[in-house]
């Protein structure tokens, strides 16, 4: 069965007549011929905002210097800034003013998977596109997002294989943050562990933004694993590392590997707690090409911030918008569908490397990569794949490179 | 006397009449957007009239209201997720929500039998009517039994806001936990719309702003009935000193319960109304600092005010979206809207409710060229 | 076991130092002070620039967490808290504002961000404090792990117990304050300066927050909003230990702790969070007055 999307024509129509009969004060003047607006909406309020702000912040670097090359298609790009306010329903508001009020093309946004499902059916319903730029947990094949960030098979497929392999560990401790991309990360680890004759011990949850992590460390001091695969999220990841420590664990024993931690945690935690500890993410701030050292400078200066970090959403918030660039080139028009068409297949030279939109399920295709963390914060890559690997958003249920689920006709679910 | 309090009643009925009339004629100055952010706004504006009934009239602190919206808000959240397309395409003759594949146990059987622990529940989900009737009656029941436990041992002021507040926390742990039933952090999204006889209910439409409109007149006009109403009077007595009512017999508990409960009801119902507006049910309905802004809008509008409260939440939500909007105040919105909060404490303790009737007293003593009598608020404190 | 029981009496020391602060402001003075969180905040920012421009450590940031938060704490008695006195709710959502617009003020940097100008330390981003090599070494007696920095805590949050316990009962303005605490009317008709006493009592009870605040930051991360959910577990454990207790309040905490610790331990952690808020409503519910109380205002 395909997923139709039914009686769209019907709303879309009943929303535009509603728009048309209502010409009054809250309705905006028509948009210039010489600028295209984008939407870009991050939390810049609220406790997201430590993450999502940056992400923010690299969309607007990309649309100026767009900008300052002259723009698209000889238009501006013009971005309507909105506060998600680190809250769903601020989230799904602001969507519908974007698509509905503003009429933009496009959005770029959202950092956590409950901000992007609290705003998927204005996008869906309105059939508009939004990007989205940060590693999820897979499951979705919506025609209406562009996702620029890793999918499970791109931050783990190269990781569990390479633990058991160059780590020679076998026995893994799983702990993350207590919802879905965590738990979705945990499935697929422990369907990659069993096939590298690894074994798992526990697989153990905390709430999200939890602090404390005594009785946790002391359950991974028991347990008698020799290596923990941690997906926890966000500044709980801080007090993680923290902990560990002070209860006298230490990496090159018993390490951590991690598919969250990035460099925002690692400066937040001081780097002497993560030294020796490994992170999978098709993007780090050391990669050493010129492009990317480029980028680094950039985005500092732009920010006006000498020691600011960069990571992997940020890179995807940044590179996304070139590839939308490139896309409305292509289109030639404005609008949502036209920009879905012009970005699949989609080739990038991003700071990561080529980055390219898979034109069925309009995921990316990324290079994993692992590093290891040193003193001074920053990653050393110590393995990397010599081409990017097609997205798998379905990875869970046996998908593959040449079997996908989710095709431009939609979700084939008799596959699931 | 008598005639300022008859034109009091007059200026009353005026109020209620214009706010009647503007909720309807909305439609006529607004696109489809605003006509569904105000629509939304309305459903906050019966969590204002849910508050100021419980802590206005009874002075019961509920810093737990949230529970009782995101009960409702599941409920029909629920009936909706197995409406829509995303669970109809599991390979399953019955639907079946998508997320509830995903937590799944390998090998599960494809059915809400047995997917998942508990996933039977939702089976009378599948009946749309059951959905929307048990958005109120779930939250009914539930502030029924805590209510009843709560004040037949004599708990008021702080001590209840402290336990509505440790419950509503307790609650939203153990849905993010019962992730493979509630789909946990992220909530229940891509949900159908409301059908009644084959008419959806798309949320832009004018007729669901009307069907929540309509809604919210009806539930303000019965709770102002209610609290004029002997049993209504009665609470308001034990409000202001429960020990007098006990004392004249009163069962005060009993009051007390039956208010908490309608009150809940109301938040329950507004969650219902949300989810058809919003088309997401999410466990941030229960964060505290939600339950919290609730109680703001109502002090804002005017806590003894069923009108005032809820016009408070209607305008605080009107203000917080246009200023962040406003290229300007991007990022300093929250802050701005953290200093009205303090002001209004500070300078309208009775909210915007209590400032309009000091104006109206005002323009009477000038033209009668005596006092007004003051407004019977001065329980303003209640509850402590 | 021996070192289940210390993670719970490491919980148990987290509750207390930000409980201490509440206990003060909420049991002498009636003011729900939901920006005790923020409080905290600021404390710990206060570590981090400390670090950052003073280049002292964690230590020397302890004193100054306390005049910084206890000099805010003393500003906001002035401009809000002093014309709400007797109005406990009232309280509750001025200070639930103050709380928004100090998050808000951090992340803007005090407004400076909005011309480009960025202030190291400051911003909408996580903060590292950097801990002292000794604080975070682990030594091991027999099986027994001593972790540093926790032991630091509970031995910090002892001390300030005993300073706060000394303060209120050995000191005169400890009797004013609890003659305040019993019936402000009367107090004042004996001739405290009911205002001043209070005054003070807020800062130092705002001053505990900061203190609070320097040790959050050594084992979590200092962002702007990291003092939100530290208020509610504050407030939990001084309602269950007894409005206005000093007892009370230590004994709740080292209970809560303790069942947290245990259940985290045996079960998960989440499993032992709901435990431990169904045991406070049960407890609330049992004895609403709390565990250890007197007739108070």
């Amino acid at each position: 069965m395909i997923i139709t999307r039914r009686k769209l024509l019907k709303t879309s129509a009943a929303a535009g007549a509603a728009g048309l009969a209502a010409p009054y004060f809250f309705t905006r003047a028509a948009q210039a011929a010489d600028a295209v607006e984008v939407g870009v909406l991050f939390s810049l309020t609220g406790g997201l905002s430590i993450v999502e702000k940056s992400l923010a912040d690299a969309t607007k670097m990309a649309i100026d210097e767009i900008n300052a090359e002259g723009g698209v298609n000889g238009m501006m790009i013009k971005p309507i800034v909105e506060d998600g306010a680190s809250d769903p329903k601020t989230y799904n508001e602001k969507a519908s003013k974007l698509v509905i009020q503003d009429r933009v093309p496009t959005v770029f946004g959202s950092y956590t998977s409950a901000s992007r499902k609290a705003v998927l059916p204005v996008f869906e319903k309105r059939r508009n596109l939004y990007f989205y730029p940060t590693y999820y947990e897979g499951f979705e094949c919506s025609k209406n997002v562009v996702y620029t960030g890793a999918v499970p098979n791109q931050q783990l497929s190269n990781f569990i294989p390479w633990i058991i392999k160059n780590l020679g560990k076998k026995k893994f401790f799983i702990v993350g943050s207590n919802y879905i991309y965590p738990r979705e990360m945990a499935k697929v680890s422990k369907i990659l562990i069993e096939q590298n004759g690894g074994e798992w011990i526990a697989d153990e949850y905390l709430e999200l933004g939890h602090s404390e992590w005594g009785a946790m460390v002391k359950k991974i001091k028991d347990s008698g694993c020799d290596v923990v695969l941690s997906n926890v999220v966000g500044d709980s990841v801080v007090a993680f590392y923290r902990e560990y420590k002070n209860q006298g664990l230490t990496h090159d024993k018993l390490p951590i590997c991690a598919t969250v931690t990035s460099e925002i945690e690692i400066a937040a935690m001081g780097a002497e707690f993560a030294v020796g500890s490994y992170t999978s993410f098709p993007y780090f701030q050391a990669i050493a090409t010129d492009r990317n050292q480029a980028f680094v400078e950039r985005y500092r200066k732009y920010v006006n911030d000498p020691k600011a970090v960069t990571h992997h959403a940020l890179e995807s918030s940044y590179f996304q918008v070139y590839l939308w660039k490139q896309a409305l080139e292509k289109a030639g028009e404005a609008t949502p569908e036209a920009i879905r068409e012009g970005v699949k297949g989609q080739v990038f030279e991003a700071p990561n490397g080529t980055v390219t939109v898979e034109p069925e399920n309009l995921h990316t295709f990324l290079t994993p990569r692992i590093a290891q963390w040193g003193a001074d914060g920053q990653g050393s890559i110590i393995d990397e794949y010599a081409a990017p690997v097609k997205p798998l958003p379905y990875v869970a249920y046996g998908e593959t490179a040449d079997n996908l689920f989710c095709t431009a006709k939609g979700l084939d679910t008799s596959k699931l | 006397m008598t005639a300022t309090l008859n034109h009091r009643r007059l200026l009353e009925i005026a109020a209620y009449g214009l706010f009647i009339v503007v909720v309807l004629a909305m439609p006529a100055f607004m696109d489809a957007f605003w006509l569904n952010r105000i629509g939304k706004y309305l459903v906050y504006g019966m969590l204002g009239i849910a508050i100021s009934l419980s802590w206005g009239y009874a002075g019961i602190l509920n810093l737990g209201q949230g529970l009782f919206f995101g009960l409702g808000a599941y409920m029909v959240a629920m009936s909706l997720k197995l409406q829509s397309y995303t669970s109809l395409q599991q390979g399953s003759d019955t639907p079946v929500p998508d997320f509830m594949l995903w937590n799944a146990e390998p090998g599960a059987v494809t059915d809400l039998c047995c997917i998942s622990q508990a996933s039977f529940l939702w089976i009378p989900f599948q009946a749309q009517w059951f959905g929307l009737v048990m958005a109120v009656i779930i939250p009914t029941v539930v502030a029924y039994l805590v209510g009843s436990a709560i004040f037949r041992l004599r708990i008021s002021g702080v001590y209840v806001a402290i336990i509505t507040l440790a419950l509503v926390l307790l609650v939203r742990l153990l849905i993010i936990d019962a992730q493979p039933l509630t789909n946990g952090f992220n909530g229940l999204t891509d949900l159908g719309w409301l059908t009644i006889n084959g008419f959806e209910f798309d949320p832009y439409l004018v007729e669901t702003y009307y069907l929540i409109a309509g809604s919210l007149i009806v539930v303000l006009l019965a709770a102002r009935w209610l609290v004029a109403t002997r049993a209504g009077l009665i609470l308001q007595s034990t409000r202001d000193d429960a020990n007098r009512a006990r004392y004249l017999g009163y069962s005060v508990a009993a009051y007390q319960v039956f208010f908490f409960t309608v009150s809940a009801g109301i938040a329950g119902f507004a969650g219902l109304l949300y989810v058809l507006s919003a088309e997401f049910a999410s466990p941030t309905f229960m964060d505290l600092a939600f339950s919290i802004s609730m109680v703001v809008w109502a002090a804002v509008g005017g806590r003894s005010s069923l009108l005032g409260a809820c016009i408070g939440a209607i305008l605080i939500n009107t203000i917080e979206a246009t200023v962040s909007e406003s290229e300007m105040l991007k990022e300093a919105w929250k802050a701005i809207i953290g200093l009205l909060f303090v002001l209004v404490v500070l300078f309208l303790p009775r909210g915007l409710a209590g400032l309009s009737q000091d104006i109206v007293g005002f323009f009477e003593s000038r033209r009668g060229g005596k006092t007004a009598a003051k407004p019977g608020i001065a329980a303003s404190e209640a509850g402590e | 076991m021996a070192d289940v029981i210390f993670i719970g009496l490491s919980l148990a020391s987290i509750l207390l130092l930000i409980g201490l602060g509440l206990t003060i402001t909420y049991g002498a003075m009636g003011v729900i002070n939901m920006a005790h969180g923020e409080l905290v905040m600021v404390g710990a920012y206060t570590a981090v620039m400390a670090g950052i421009y003073l280049g002292v450590n964690l230590l020397v940031a302890l004193p100054l967490a306390f005049i910084v938060a206890g000099g805010l704490g003393l500003l906001i008695e002035r401009l809000v808290i002093r014309h709400l006195y007797g109005r406990m709710l009232d309280t509750l959502l001025a200070t639930w504002g103050i709380a928004i617009l100090l998050q808000q003020m951090i992340r803007l940097e005090f407004g400076l961000s909005f011309f480009d100008i960025h202030i190291e330390g400051l911003g909408p981003g996580l903060q590292n404090l950097a801990i002292p090599a000794f604080l975070n070494q682990a030594w091991m007696i027999g099986d027994f792990t001593v972790q540093p920095y926790r032991s630091f805590i509970i031995l910090l949050t002892i001390a300030l117990t005993v300073v706060t316990w000394f303060l209120l009962y050995r000191t005169s303005l400890g009797i004013q304050v609890r003659a305040i605490m019993r019936n402000p009317q009367m107090a004042a008709a004996c001739g405290i300066d009911v205002k001043r006493v209070s005054a003070y009592t807020f800062a130092y009870g705002s001053g505990l927050a900061g203190v609070a605040g320097v040790m959050m930051a050594g084992f979590k991360t200092v962002a702007p909003d990291m003092g939100s959910s530290l208020v509610v577990d504050g407030f939990l454990v001084v309602v269950v230990g007894g409005v206005g207790s000093l007892l009370g309040t230590v004994a709740a905490s080292g209970f809560l702790g303790q069942v947290n610790g245990l259940f985290a331990t045996w079960t998960n952690d989440i499993l032992a969070r709901a435990i431990v808020f169904g045991l406070v409503i049960l407890i609330i519910m049992w004895r609403p007055q709390g565990l250890f109380s007197f007739k108070g205002r």
